[in-house]
């Protein structure tokens, strides 16, 4: 009966006006969070081995650099400015080998194979390939080494066809250990070694940095290590004093790997942008039910303070109301979510055919579960609010 | 339980227009449970007021009110200690007759559904027991408002002009219900009304 009387002061358009506003406001916000942990992934998959994002800069090699070669360098005070720019995290400089190297290969009946090598070395952190052959300490005998993708790219779609040669895939390569000698003050000695790893962004042959401070130490002239090449760490990759920074100085930086990081940046501030104007939305539909809700009390004031004279608590006549905005607020929030589902498995299956299927976490159903906690709170607590402010006697002045 | 009132004085009204009350400012005045009481005042003097101010719907008053109850607002003896019959009914008037007894009923289930029926049979011809409330006459819905002011456990039961709209025969009927109901429940009676109706006896007859 009290049903029966509460149920005529609802205002049902109102009602389905906020159910329709909600459930959209919902819809983006879900669509967003999921969109956003399905997407980044995929833009950062080339960096995402990286736990440190760092460019290689290099200076110009102009007119000037072939007639004296110290301006490749970079020197101290040109390093120490990096590092105080506040867009550049980190500078790291690559190391290069004090000593003369020579790698063997064997040659079975033709006799043994070997070249003239170089080394360089770049912190563990910043490499780009993910190998568990890195560790490398004093005591090792084996070498490991990564050489860029491009050499091997270069043979075998340049060389081997032009010399009718086979075509290496990097999995036979990574099986072919040949011996490392290194040479220098007067000591000399071998390693067995293999090419552990193929980089796609470091453009050099590398070997771990804790072999060669040590080599160096060991087997150097003593030369002091001049850095031709850093890799460098921004805050922001997009900040837009950088491109002019390294333009004044005639510092050469990889425009390319700056691109991708731009990508995450602007697909970041879009998702932030619609994650706003859906939360917007959400807001205002609540404000939307909780002033029809107020309509309401208001309209039916006599209705609630005649129920609390013949004994009706304000919890009790409450309670109508909480429970209507309550089952309204979670079958939205669920229609939302299905919603979602059914999206997210049309554009899941797109991707798929484009980008390499990563495992994302469904991150939308606790977002959902937090929005609905924190609506059915505020309602509940205003509209006992409200109608205690209705009913309570009030006091003179 | 005991309504003891000490001091008590409507704050929108003047001490010279309640000078002589035998309850206004007095500094104490006690009803007792099993008493029939009556109020008596002219229109306008606050007969309303005080049982509004007993019943917890009017708080602007100065002096206290003592339930000797252990309940710390008026509001939680209106289930099963405090019954008031509203000068103004409070019907509902898209409910029944029947129906508006019953949301008070259900509140406590003091009564079955029979005796509600034999209830309004008594005050009321028994076809306007299924009709709005508002279709009925306001004698009609002042008997109506008696009779769901008796649903529900008492230890005193306010009235206020209960019987402004009903004649002399009628009233002494609902009187004899009232206080029949009164006496089963060992209750206190506060009848407020403008003048001498002798349909209940009265052990106390108080001017405002």
């Amino acid at each position: 009966m009290l049903t029966r009387l509460q149920k005529k002061t609802l205002i049902p358009s109102q009602i389905i006006g906020y159910a329709l506003t909600l459930c959209v406001g919902v819809s983006i916000v879900l669509l967003a969070f999921q969109v956003h942990s399905d997407v980044t992934p995929l833009l950062t998959s080339q960096t995402d081995v990286f736990s440190h994002h760092a460019v290689p800069v290099s200076k110009n090699i102009s007119l000037v650099n072939t007639l004296n070669k110290s301006s490749i360098y970079f020197d101290e005070e040109e390093l120490q400015e990096l590092r105080e720019q506040d867009f550049i995290k980190e500078v790291a400089t690559f190391q290069s080998a004090s000593f003369s190297t020579r790698a063997v290969f064997a040659g079975g009946k033709i006799g043994n194979l070997s070249t003239d090598m170089f080394f360089e070395s770049i912190p563990t952190k910043y490499l780009d390939v993910e190998t568990d052959q890195w560790d490398w300490d004093s005591t090792s005998n084996f070498l490991p080494i990564i050489i860029p993708e491009d050499f091997l790219n270069l043979y075998n779609f340049c060389f081997a066809e032009s010399q009718s040669l086979p075509v290496v895939p990097q999995s036979a390569i990574e099986q072919v250990s040949f011996k490392m000698e290194i040479e220098g003050n007067g000591k000399k000695r071998e390693y067995e070694s293999r090419i552990v790893g193929f980089s796609s962004k470091i453009n050099t042959i590398l070997v771990p940095e804790k072999f060669l401070s040590w080599a160096n130490r060991v087997y150097g002239d003593g030369r002091e290590n001049k850095s031709s090449r850093l890799l460098v760490e921004f805050e922001n990759a997009n900040d837009e004093r950088i491109p002019a920074f390294f333009k004044d100085r005639g510092y050469n930086i990889d425009e390319s790997e700056l691109e991708s990081s731009k990508v995450v940046f602007f697909f970041r501030l879009a998702m932030v942008f619609i994650i706003t104007i859906a939360i917007i939305i959400i807001v205002l539909s609540m404000a939307f039910i909780i002033m029809s809700l107020n309509l309401i009390i208001q309209r039916n004031r006599n209705l609630f303070i005649n129920l609390y004279n013949i004994g009706y608590s304000p919890v009790r006549i409450a309670k109508f109301y909480q429970i209507v905005v309550s089952i309204v607020t979670v079958v939205d929030i669920l229609v939302a979510t299905l919603v979602i589902m059914k999206v997210r498995s049309m554009y899941q299956t797109r991707l798929a055919s484009v980008f390499e299927n990563v495992d994302t976490p469904t991150n939308f159903w606790l977002v959902a579960s937090v929005l609905l906690v924190v609506l059915l709170i505020v309602y509940n607590i205003t509209i006992l609010q409200n109608i205690k402010k209705v009913v309570t006697p009030k006091k003179m002045s | 339980m005991q309504i003891e009132l000490n001091n008590i004085k409507p704050k929108y009204m003047s001490d010279s227009e309640i000078s002589g009350s035998d309850i206004y400012l007095q500094p104490k005045v006690i009803f007792e449970r099993g008493k029939k009481y009556m109020v008596r005042a002219k229109s306008g003097h606050g007969k309303t007021s005080l049982l509004n101010f007993i019943y917890g719907n009017n708080v602007n008053f100065d002096g206290t009110i003592n339930y000797h109850e252990n309940v710390d607002k008026p509001f939680t003896l209106r289930h099963n200690k405090l019954s008031y019959l509203f000068q103004d009914l409070c019907l509902f008037p898209e409910l029944t007759a029947k129906e508006n007894v019953q949301l008070k009923n259900l509140l406590t289930n003091y009564k079955s559904d029979e005796e509600i029926s034999s209830m309004l049979d008594v005050v009321l011809p028994p076809e306007k027991k299924q009709q709005p409330a508002r279709t009925l006459s306001l004698g009609q819905q002042q008997r109506v408002a008696i009779v769901r002011a008796l649903c529900q456990p008492f230890e005193f039961l306010l009235l206020d002009e209960p019987f402004s709209h009903i004649d002399h025969d009628t009233a002494a009927k609902v009187a004899q219900m009232i206080t029949k109901e009164v006496e089963q429940q060992g209750a206190g009676l506060i009848v407020t009304s403008l003048d001498d109706t002798d349909v209940f006896v009265y052990d106390e007859v108080m001017n405002l």
